[in-house]
């Protein structure tokens, strides 16, 4: 199970950035092509995208491409520098509907047959910035079996609304990350949650993280390294839940070894969703 | 590819370089670099440099380059930046660019 | 990181507003604001303005960043935006002037010292190899001979005092040289005071006419906003302006003589002769000295000719009494251009 608790942004037109920030070691690294650079450097940006994802260090990273939008010039020169430069994603952003996802999908097969990449290769994530992509979301997360993410935008999607953020449980994103939650559930893909802009305020960081974990988000987008530790920790297992996780673990092996169909633990039945559960919380602690 | 007009890609920045491509008065190619860590990779950054030109089959033109400690990749890219602008031309010819 | 903070151009006269914020920061680094100034790129944290960098055509001016930011990504993000900049406006060689403690600090912008004047003033260019492309190509012109003379010419417009210095040279000396000055900083352009001096030196056989170049500056564009004394002003344009035909432009066509004219009763051209003498002859250089010859200018009825009379009676259009002032060829090209029957809205704003 690919881990994707933190989704680090690298702005594409940014030489000393991209050269550095495999160090950091984040679970996805997303180069922007989109709201990082100006128009006048998006080809040069969309290079320097192209030859960084070549580079032998980002070959051990999960590789994103936030492309420009769909209803602008530049997505389809994006597409092709992403793809033939080896991108493991493509993150739409102010993703609409699940029509967008179509459209994208058709023109990623074909420059995937263009560059002799299997197709199929290149997976897509969708960024919900605003109403409509929340109550498209559903549409949106099972729009196409390269789906393996949505991520909630928050900044675009609070304009939209006509409000902004505040601080203790946010209300206003609510309605926004319990959509996007559910949508990536029934799709069975990765939910990001929302960009924190703040990047000198450490403790209001941690608190949007705590309620992401606890809502059950896969991870978050961040702008800044020093983010990734900090996400890494907040994320990791404490030491009750990794001892049960190996307890139900081992219960399972010993199940499977006396090969019974059933597994349990203190008495109680473990479902399979359980036993991934424990998994994914090993493997958790293992890279905090 | 054939340079027109003058143009630059990049930026003076820790990491990166400033490439100026301008149309050759004299039909020959001219590269002139400068850089901080010439004496370490003056070699790679020419090798990087000329690579990338021969693959857009730029075979004459001005190309000055301002260096500021920048990768193979970050060289690679801003060149082909540089002469794609400086070509006046849109459309990519992917092939010609690893 | 502190490279962030907002970065955008603007243009004095748009925004007014923001010309207070731009005057305070320069002088807190000791530099006033230069008026010719088209253009700024500013930066932005928390509302307060802490980097600034001005563009006049090709000249950069009005540096200045905020003293607690005085580390090196703004200074170098703050280089990119005015050399992206300027590209947008098609100027991609530049220059600036500077006191010269600043060297380093350009040169991280990947720009190159031309010439100094010691604690005053250095003269650079976004270029490692321009001036030896320049100089290449002069060296193309070279020509052999003991005594070379060179001359520098605004000619706005050129007169028979014009002609009469460009004669002596060639006549004294085994080639003559000679450069217009290049900028559209007078009243005639650039384009038609070259016209001028091309017809009327014609017949001159041993004479090279030079276009003008970005190496030969006229005193209108140097900027002196960073200088604090004014007066210091004038001399250190000269010393610039010379310092590059000694050191550069000189050597390349072997010139031994410049030839100036020179007029007893005017305190500008004077000062200006002796800073002449100052750089071409006397200053120490790994260039070879060049002499000053000082031709005393040619007169009508006792009156040295000048190209501000020859304005005037332009203006008036008393083509009669300029006939006595500039050679046929340039009376011709003024009638033509300025002749009466003309609409008078050319006439306006072309000659002041």
């Amino acid at each position: 199970m690919k881990l994707r608790r933190s989704m680090l942004f690298v702005p594409g037109d940014n030489a000393a950035m991209l050269s550095t920030s495999f160090v950091y070691k984040p679970d996805s690294i997303m180069f922007d092509l989109e709201d990082a650079v100006s128009p006048r450097e998006k080809d040069s940006a969309r290079l320097m995208v192209y030859q960084a994802l070549q580079h032998p260090a980002y070959r051990d990273i999960e590789t994103v491409v936030r492309i420009n939008g769909v209803d602008t010039e530049f997505w389809q020169k994006d597409l092709e520098a992403a793809i033939r430069g080896g991108v493991d994603i493509v993150r739409l952003p102010k993703t609409e509907n699940a029509q967008e996802i179509h459209e994208l999908e058709a023109h990623v097969a074909r420059i995937e047959k263009g560059c002799e990449r299997p197709v199929g290769d290149t997976k897509l994530m969708a960024a919900i910035e605003s109403a409509s992509g929340v109550v498209n979301a559903v549409a949106i997360a099972s729009a196409s079996p390269r789906m393996v993410a949505i991520a909630m935008a928050g900044f675009d999607y609070l304009v939209d609304m006509h409000t902004r953020r505040s601080d203790g449980w946010e209300p206003e994103l609510f309605y926004a990350r319990a959509s996007v939650l559910h949508a990536a559930r029934a799709a069975h893909i990765d939910a990001f949650d929302v960009v924190y802009g703040n990047v000198n305020d450490d403790e209001g960081f941690l608190r949007e993280v705590k309620i992401a974990k606890q809502l059950g988000f896969n991870g978050k987008s961040l702008i800044h390294p020093k983010q990734i530790e900090l996400l890494h920790k907040a994320y990791a297992p404490s030491e009750e839940e990794v001892n049960h996780a190996k307890r139900v673990l081992a219960a399972a092996e010993e199940a499977h070894r006396k090969g019974l169909g059933v597994v349990s633990l203190d008495g109680k039945m473990i479902d399979p969703p359980v036993i991934d559960e424990a998994q994914m919380t090993l493997q958790m602690a293992a890279a905090a | 590819m054939k340079v027109i007009k003058e143009a630059i890609a990049g930026t003076l920045e820790s990491s990166d370089l400033l490439v100026k491509v301008a149309p050759s008065h004299k039909g020959t190619r001219e590269i002139v670099i400068r850089s901080e860590v010439i004496k370490q990779f003056g070699k790679q950054i020419r090798h990087a440099v000329t690579d990338t030109l021969d693959k857009l089959s730029v075979s004459d033109g001005s190309i000055v380059i301002e260096d500021k400690g920048a990768l193979d990749c970050v060289i690679r890219a801003r060149v082909q930046a540089a002469v794609l602008r400086a070509c006046g031309s849109q459309e990519l010819d992917w092939g010609r660019l690893s | 990181m502190s490279a962030t903070g907002d970065f955008y151009t603007m243009q004095p006269k748009d925004a007014p507003q923001d010309m207070g914020d731009i005057g305070k920061l320069l002088a807190a680094n000791d530099l006033e604001l230069d008026n010719q100034v088209e253009v700024f790129v500013l930066c932005r944290q928390q509302g307060r303005i802490v980097a600034c960098a001005g563009l006049d055509h090709y000249t950069i001016k009005c540096v200045a960043i905020a003293e607690d930011l005085r580390g090196e990504s703004l200074s170098l993000r703050l280089g990119s935006e005015v050399v992206k900049l300027a590209a947008e406006r098609g100027q991609y060689h530049l220059f600036l002037y500077s006191a010269p403690h600043n060297l380093p600090f350009f040169r991280g912008w990947g720009f190159y010292p031309l010439v100094e004047v010691p604690q005053l003033v250095v003269m650079m260019e976004n270029s490692p190899v321009a001036i030896e492309r320049y100089c290449h190509r002069l060296r193309e012109q070279h020509r052999p001979g003991r005594q070379i003379a060179g001359i520098v010419l605004n000619a706005n417009p050129f007169t028979l005092g014009h002609r009469y210095l460009v004669e002596q040279a060639a006549a004294a000396c085994d080639w003559l040289h000679v450069f217009v000055v290049g900028e559209d900083a007078s009243s005639f352009s650039y384009a038609d005071r070259f016209t001028l001096v091309a017809a009327g030196v014609k017949n001159i056989d041993n004479l090279t006419l030079h276009p003008g170049s970005e190496y030969i500056i006229s005193r209108a564009t140097f900027p002196g906003y960073f200088l604090k004394e004014k007066a210091i002003v004038d001399h250190s344009w000269a010393a610039i302006d010379l310092l590059l035909f000694r050191e550069y432009i000189g050597p390349a066509l072997g010139i031994t003589h410049r030839y100036v004219g020179t007029e007893p009763f005017d305190l500008v051209t004077n000062a200006y002769n002796a800073d002449m003498r100052r750089w071409l002859q006397q200053a120490a250089s790994a260039a070879p000295p060049i002499t000053v010859v000082e031709v005393p200018r040619a007169s009508i009825d006792g009156t040295p000719i000048s190209a501000t009379e020859v304005r005037r009676l332009l203006a008036r259009r008393d083509f009669t009494r300029m006939r006595q002032l500039v050679p046929d060829t340039t009376l011709q090209f003024l009638e033509r251009k300025f002749s009466v029957a003309a609409s008078s809205t050319q006439m306006k704003g072309q000659i002041a």
